[in-house]
């Protein structure tokens, strides 16, 4: 029997860790897209006292390695009582983590965003909360996501460090099937095929949006 | 590609193939460029057509046009950073692009070629990593194989007569449109070439930076350098050209001395340019 | 935490820098390499350069260091773990570097590159002098800026057994106890460590400027 033909008897293992990737995944950004836009409105001043703060914890969260976060909720948290499982840990790991990058990568485009659209919608009697989620953040994100896309990417090739705290992904199928049958190689091929593919996926869903924005006149980055 | 009836005999070297036609006034007949049959298109657009031109050493020759006449493409083609598609060019009796086999040059003797023209451009093209001094000594360094300190001597030399030296450890970003073409001037002068090309050399400058340059190309045509000026100056073209060429839709229509150009042009199409650029 | 665990945080440390130090050293040359070999387009290299560029940038660091120590012995090369793990950074980072000199040097003037020509330079030379200064000072930012990425990602290599800043504190936490000291301190090394690389890319992003000027 060949190694590739291993593998094959071994699919199941391939599948439940790649469901698991992608539930990890799927979970974690749709969180940190909606705490990426979260700390966008908080920025934008409603609640002046906490401008600050959350620019210092975004700074804080580019300043760090993910890891080194997975650690701080899995390992670090229990000191306060709060006790979090592997799986829980690294979800919330990536959420605030990637929450974090978002955030930044929205609040570049926000610095140049026109405020002569801000005054207008004014004018019109919009009120703030209603002004940022209909007027400011749907132009933002369609305007920054190429950016968007590379992070989104980032945050695909993080759930990997979850193996370190026995998250059974993607890589973790990997590393077990090579324990198991000494086939390190065609088992690590078949793995990086499986990001591999999902990121190249997610570029031709990213370049498609760009045509649904250029149509809108979002085509210069 | 290249006409095949046009090739050189091998090792005619700085003598001229071509013969001039006597000239009243002194001057040298030795042929500094020499252009023949020259045509380029871009996509189809015929851009230079058939076009035949010839400078004497120490001659100062402007081509005027209106613009999309092809001036600053033949310009180009003269130190080959445009490719024509037929024709040919000499420098000082040297064919540029083309090998004696015929076949195009490889880039080391293309750029020794290159080497004996000097190109001045619109838009200054210093290079900004450099300062003005090193600017000027780059090419005699690392081209000629000049030594730091000839080199140097010679930069500071070039850069007293464009009245740049107070500014010979500045980097270009610091300097203003004219004082930056100054130091192109010098930089092309650097290579001690036999012929000097102006790109209209004060197109992009402010109207009063005009003057400092054109007062240093005047002084170099004085001091007997070989040109060939692109430009939109009508005054400066009939003080220092002697010989003006009109260039129309890629042919030349017109080619004269100044006095005959400006005053009693033959062709209608150069007396209306004229009129409209004079008002 | 006593005198010891503070000492095997600084060993934590200095294992992160020079693992990183020598993948990014290697990752900006070899970056530069890919880069001139691709920008002369030589066909079937091009295609291959293309394809390990892409899967570079997908793979995770984690998935990519363990494949190599793992699967080198199968190969009859018995891999040190340093080695493994720097090979692994370096092979991340290059294709990232890659692009960034790639897109330098598509980006560089034509007009420069002319006005190199017309003193009679050849492509050689003009890429040395004229070129290359210019791309290094340009493309600084950008490749301080994957440095950062790089640190960032080096916790992977705890996956294969060497002791980093990030894997360290388990070390310790091992006969503490208390895991939450330490893994702050980490923080704060990790901080001190990126916050240098911010302020050099602040520094460098402000003489590119100058130079567009």
């Amino acid at each position: 029997m060949s190694n590739w033909e291993i593998l094959w008897g071994a699919r199941e293992q391939f599948w439940s860790g790649f469901a698991s990737t992608m539930e990890i995944f799927g979970l974690s950004i749709s969180a940190a897209f909606a705490i990426g836009c979260g700390m966008l409105y908080l920025l934008e001043g409603s609640r002046p006292r906490l401008t600050v703060p959350v620019r210092v914890f975004i700074d804080a969260m580019r300043m760090l390695p993910f890891l080194i976060l997975v650690y701080l909720l899995y390992y670090g948290l229990p000191a306060f009582d709060i006790r979090l499982d592997a799986w829980w840990s690294g979800v919330g790991a990536l959420a605030v983590y990637h929450g974090c990058y978002f955030a930044e990568i929205f609040r570049g485009a926000r610095l140049t965003f026109p405020p002569g659209q801000v005054e207008a919608a004014k004018a019109h009697g919009f009120t703030k909360g209603k002004m940022f989620f209909r007027l400011i953040l749907p132009q933002i994100v369609m305007q920054t996501r190429p950016l968007l896309g590379n992070q989104l990417i980032y945050a695909l090739k993080d759930t990997a460090f979850l193996v370190i705290i026995t998250v059974q992904e993607l890589t973790a199928a990997a590393n077990s099937l090579s324990g198991t049958y000494f086939i390190p190689t065609e088992a690590f091929i078949v793995v990086i095929g499986f990001y591999w593919a999902v990121s190249v996926v997610m570029e031709i869903i990213i370049k498609q949006c760009g045509r649904f924005s250029a149509k809108r006149g979002f085509d210069h980055v | 590609m290249f006409e095949k009836s046009t090739p050189e005999p091998a090792g005619s070297g700085q003598t001229t193939p071509e013969q001039s036609a006597p000239d009243d006034t002194a001057r040298s007949d030795r042929i500094a460029v020499s252009i023949r049959h020259l045509s380029k298109s871009f996509d189809g657009v015929e851009v230079l057509r058939d076009v035949d031109l010839e400078v004497r050493e120490g001659d100062v020759v402007t081509i005027l046009g209106s613009s999309g006449s092809g001036k600053s493409t033949l310009l180009r083609c003269i130190n080959w950073l445009e490719r024509p598609d037929s024709g040919s060019i000499h420098i000082g009796g040297q064919r540029i692009g083309v090998n004696d086999a015929g076949r195009p040059m490889p880039v080391r003797e293309l750029a020794k070629v290159r080497a004996r023209t000097g190109m001045v451009f619109q838009s200054f093209n210093l290079w900004p990593h450099l300062n003005v001094l090193h600017n000027v000594t780059e090419a005699p360094i690392h081209v000629l194989g000049k030594s730091k300190a000839e080199a140097e001597a010679l930069a500071r030399d070039l850069l007293e007569k464009v009245g740049m030296s107070p500014k010979a450890d500045a980097y270009p970003s610091t300097l203003s449109g004219g004082q930056k073409q100054r130091v192109a001037i010098a930089r092309a002068l650097a290579m001690q070439p036999e012929v000097m090309l102006f790109d209209e050399p004060t197109s992009a400058l402010d109207p009063e930076l005009v003057g400092e340059v054109l007062a240093v190309i005047k002084d170099l045509s004085a001091e007997g350098y070989t040109m060939v000026i692109v430009t939109h100056e009508m005054a400066f073209a009939r003080a220092v050209s002697d010989q003006v060429v009109f260039l129309e839709k890629g042919l030349i229509i017109e080619q004269a001395d100044p006095e005959t150009f400006f005053t009693n042009a033959s062709t209608e199409r150069v007396r209306q340019f004229l009129e409209r650029n004079e008002g | 935490m006593n005198a010891s665990a503070w000492q095997m945080l600084l060993d934590g440390a200095w294992t992160t820098i020079w693992i990183s130090g020598v993948s990014i050293a290697m990752g900006v040359i070899a970056g530069l390499l890919i880069a001139l070999i691709r920008i002369a387009r030589i066909p079937v290299v091009d295609q291959i350069l293309v394809l390990y560029i892409s899967l570079a940038r997908a793979t995770p660091l984690v998935t990519l260091a363990l494949f190599i120590f793992l699967s080198a012995p199968t190969f009859g090369l018995s891999l040190n773990r340093n080695v493994a793990g720097i090979l692994a950074l370096t092979l991340n980072t290059t294709a990232f570097n890659a692009e960034i000199w790639r897109s330098a040097f598509r980006n560089f003037s034509r007009e420069q590159r002319e006005a190199a020509m017309a003193t009679g330079m050849t492509p050689w030379i003009t890429f040395r002098r004229i070129m290359l200064p210019q791309m290094m000072i340009t493309s600084l930012p950008g490749l301080i800026n994957e440095m950062s990425f790089l640190i960032k990602g080096s916790p992977a290599i705890a996956v294969i057994g060497i002791v980093d800043l990030t894997r360290v504190t388990n070390r310790i936490s091992a006969v503490t106890y208390e895991p939450l000291p330490p893994i702050l301190v980490a923080c704060a090394l990790y901080m001190a460590i990126i916050g240098c690389l911010v302020w050099l890319q602040r520094l460098a992003e402000r003489r590119a400027n100058r130079l567009a000027m």
